[in-house]
């Protein structure tokens, strides 16, 4: 099955189908156990305690999200601290220029921190996961296409230090793959 | 995936068997502190000692009430991941008709409201001097007012004369004189309306007085009379009692027959109940707490109330959950996630109740008008304002809300029970923060020596604290034993045993 748009040879990694969510989450587990850091699973819905069947551990993203909303807190505290009460003190409403003017600044500190925190997470999570790109390789597969309809898929990636073209493919046939499928980038 | 639990092998509940010298000393503590608390209050002692008792009614039945919110949401929005633990919710929520009766004593009794809600002193007093006054005046004033309209009849009659009088007038005169008998006739009917009986004479004479004399309470008065006050009484009582017990008897229901049109009635119900439930709770805090000083408003309450009650009685839940599977409950049906997504509410309630607090603090502090401001200047003078700025800025908002932002925290059955039992205190403060700083103006004003305290009512409030936590407790417990300790036969038990977020 060769794709007319694929103009390379270059071997990207295996695509396995399994039969259902349940093979597919004993085989996650065993890949996991065979030490394998570059693949994933794709399933046309979610599946529960996927997540530690893979074997992964948690997201570093919900620190960057805290990053982004201490930064905004600051920003916006400084700001309005620096104009308002030290540099050019502004009477408002009768009320003190100094540390209990506090409740003036927050609507604009709480903003700020969501703002930040929000682009941290959209800008975060668009990094760890390498999008927005062009294209994949997988796209080249047709097995693949069945992700989103009723295809169990597990994918090595040749990348990976533990794979080994042969044995890899015996290790997914061992585990319960039906149909596997190079694909190639 | 692998080891789903099967709700059919929990088909049969697990009861929970109270632990007798628990039990006892709940019991103990409250049938003693009742005893003792009363004894005490038959004394001049009995106005400052019916903030302590307000204090600690309204703080249990927040608790009570926040367990009903959560049962109501958790059937209004189909909700299953929390199936397991809505007994305990509904258990909670059969406690508010006891801690209503319990505050029966300060709702009825003139020497406990009357220093808590002046308004009812002060109206009475309005209107007796009122009927006095309108004793007084009332047959000068019919008179006058009589006198009033002969005076207008006989313009009307010289009008006519006039008419009569003019030989052949001009069509414009005529017009004119005829217009002028209109108008003049008019005013003489509008006067006769007037009801000149004694009885309504006296009433015009009242409202008059009453109007002139205390403005605030006669402008509230369609709202602030003691007849409506106990119909509204009568009804948060049957409205919040009535909606909790029906839930919970449905629920138990449900766990004998295993019949799903409970479950269909339960979640109907709740979308249409939750309305005069949320009713219920704004003008119960409106009447009990607001109004510890009738002459302030604030259009928040209702929802600070509500969030405070839902945030806590959320950690509440969290304690007994933990208290219960350490004596060996519940072990393999709530798991860490159950403690994960209640964690969660809990951090949402936090900022929730942070934002109603501000939001109603910064309005008032901003637009800075004088009857708004009164409730917040009571609260940042001396003592009061380093309280707030520690146990409501810091310790009610900003702790909790940095710990549990932590995952882990919330995967810690103990330590998640600790924010928790640290969020009940800070409720506790809050509490305190509204009822408390009222205690001293209210009781000493009259006097003409304002304090802003009375000394060492602190001994009371712990005294009726204590106990209403006794009583409070020993229905608890009660309430736990009297059916499975989770909805054993509900459709929705599979999801919630085998819930994952």
């Amino acid at each position: 099955m060769s794709n007319p748009s694929s103009s390379s040879n270059e071997l990207f990694g295996y695509v396995a189908e399994f039969s259902s969510a349940a093979d597919l989450y004993h085989a996650a587990e065993k890949v996991r156990d065979a030490g394998f850091r570059r693949w994933d699973v794709h399933t046309p819905y979610p599946v529960h305690g996927m997540d530690h069947a893979m074997g992964l551990g948690k997201s570093w993203l919900s620190a960057l999200v805290l990053g982004g909303g201490i930064s905004g807190s600051l920003t916006a505290l400084l700001l309005q601290f620096f104009t308002q009460v030290s540099l050019y003190p502004t009477v408002v409403q009768s009320k003190p220029t100094n540390l209990f003017t506090i409740p003036a600044f927050f609507p604009v500190t709480f903003e700020l921190t969501i703002l930040l925190s929000a682009f941290a997470t959209v800008g975060g999570l668009f990094t760890i996961i390498a999008l927005p790109r062009w294209n994949h390789p997988l796209f080249n597969s047709p097995l693949f296409s069945k992700f989103s309809n009723d295809g169990f898929l597990l994918v090595i990636e040749a990348r990976d230090p533990k794979f080994h073209g042969e044995k890899t493919r015996e290790l997914l046939s061992e585990i319960g793959a039906g149909q596997i499928e190079e694909v190639t980038y | 995936m692998a080891g789903l639990k099967d709700g059919d092998d929990y088909r049969d509940g697990e009861r929970f068997k109270i632990p007798s010298t628990l039990q006892f000393a709940c019991l103990g503590v409250g049938g003693a502190g009742l005893l003792l608390f009363f004894i005490l209050a038959m004394s001049d002692r009995a106005g400052a000692m019916a903030y302590s008792w307000l204090f600690a009614v309204i703080f249990f039945l927040s608790l009570a009430v926040g367990g009903l919110f959560w049962t109501m949401l958790h059937h209004a929005s189909n909700s299953g991941w929390g199936t397991v633990v809505r007994r305990l919710m509904e258990n909670l929520a059969s406690l508010i008709p006891f801690m209503i009766v319990l505050a029966l004593p300060i709702l009825a009794f003139p020497n406990f409201r009357d220093a808590l809600w002046e308004w009812f002193p002060e109206r009475k007093a309005a209107l007796a001097d009122a009927s006095t006054y309108a004793e007084q005046k009332r047959d000068a004033y019919i008179a006058e007012r009589q006198a009033e309209i002969a005076k207008a009849e006989e313009a009307v009659a010289a009008a006519k004369k006039d008419l009569a009088d003019v030989a052949s007038p001009s069509p414009g005169h005529r017009l004119h004189l005829e217009r002028r008998i209109a108008e003049l006739e008019e005013k003489a009917a509008k006067l006769a309306e007037e009801d000149l009986s004694e009885a309504g004479a006296t009433a015009t004479l009242v409202d008059k007085h009453f109007l002139d004399h205390a403005t605030l309470l006669f402008n509230k008065r369609g709202y602030l009379n003691e007849g409506f006050w106990w119909v509204r009484q009568i009804f948060y009582f049957v409205a919040l009692s009535g909606i909790a017990l029906l839930l919970r008897s449905w629920s138990i229901r449900l766990d004998h027959d295993g019949d799903p049109k409970w479950f269909r009635w339960m979640r109907r119900w709740s979308c249409g109940l939750l309305p005069f439930f949320a009713t219920a709770w704004t003008f119960l805090v409106f009447d009990w707490l607001m109004g510890l000083d009738y002459s302030w408003f604030s259009t928040m309450w209702g929802v600070y109330l509500f969030a405070g009650a839902a945030l806590n009685s959320m950690g509440l839940l969290v304690i007994l959950l933990t208290a219960l599977r350490k004596a060996g409950y519940l072990k393999d049906v709530v798991t860490l996630e159950h403690y994960h997504l209640m964690g969660k509410l809990m951090h949402a309630f936090v900022i929730f109740w942070a934002y109603i607090a501000f939001s109603q603090f910064f309005l008032i502090w901003y637009a800075n008008i004088t009857e708004e401001t009164q409730f917040f200047l009571m609260r940042n003078t001396a003592f009061w304002n380093g309280y707030t700025i520690a146990f409501l800025v810091v310790g009610h908002f900003f702790l909790p809300f940095v710990v549990l932002l932590l995952r882990k925290v919330k995967l810690m059955p103990m330590v998640i029970s600790g924010v928790a039992a640290w969020n009940l205190l800070m409720h506790a403060f809050d509490l305190y923060w509204i009822i408390a700083p009222e205690r001293g103006p209210s009781l000493t004003a009259h006097t003409g020596n304002i304090q802003m305290t009375i000394p060492g009512a602190w001994v009371y409030d712990i005294l009726a604290f204590v106990t209403v936590a006794g009583i409070f407790g020993f229905f608890l417990l009660r309430q736990l034993a009297s059916a499975s300790l989770f909805p054993c036969r509900d459709p929705r038990l599979d999801e919630s045993l085998n819930v994952v977020n």
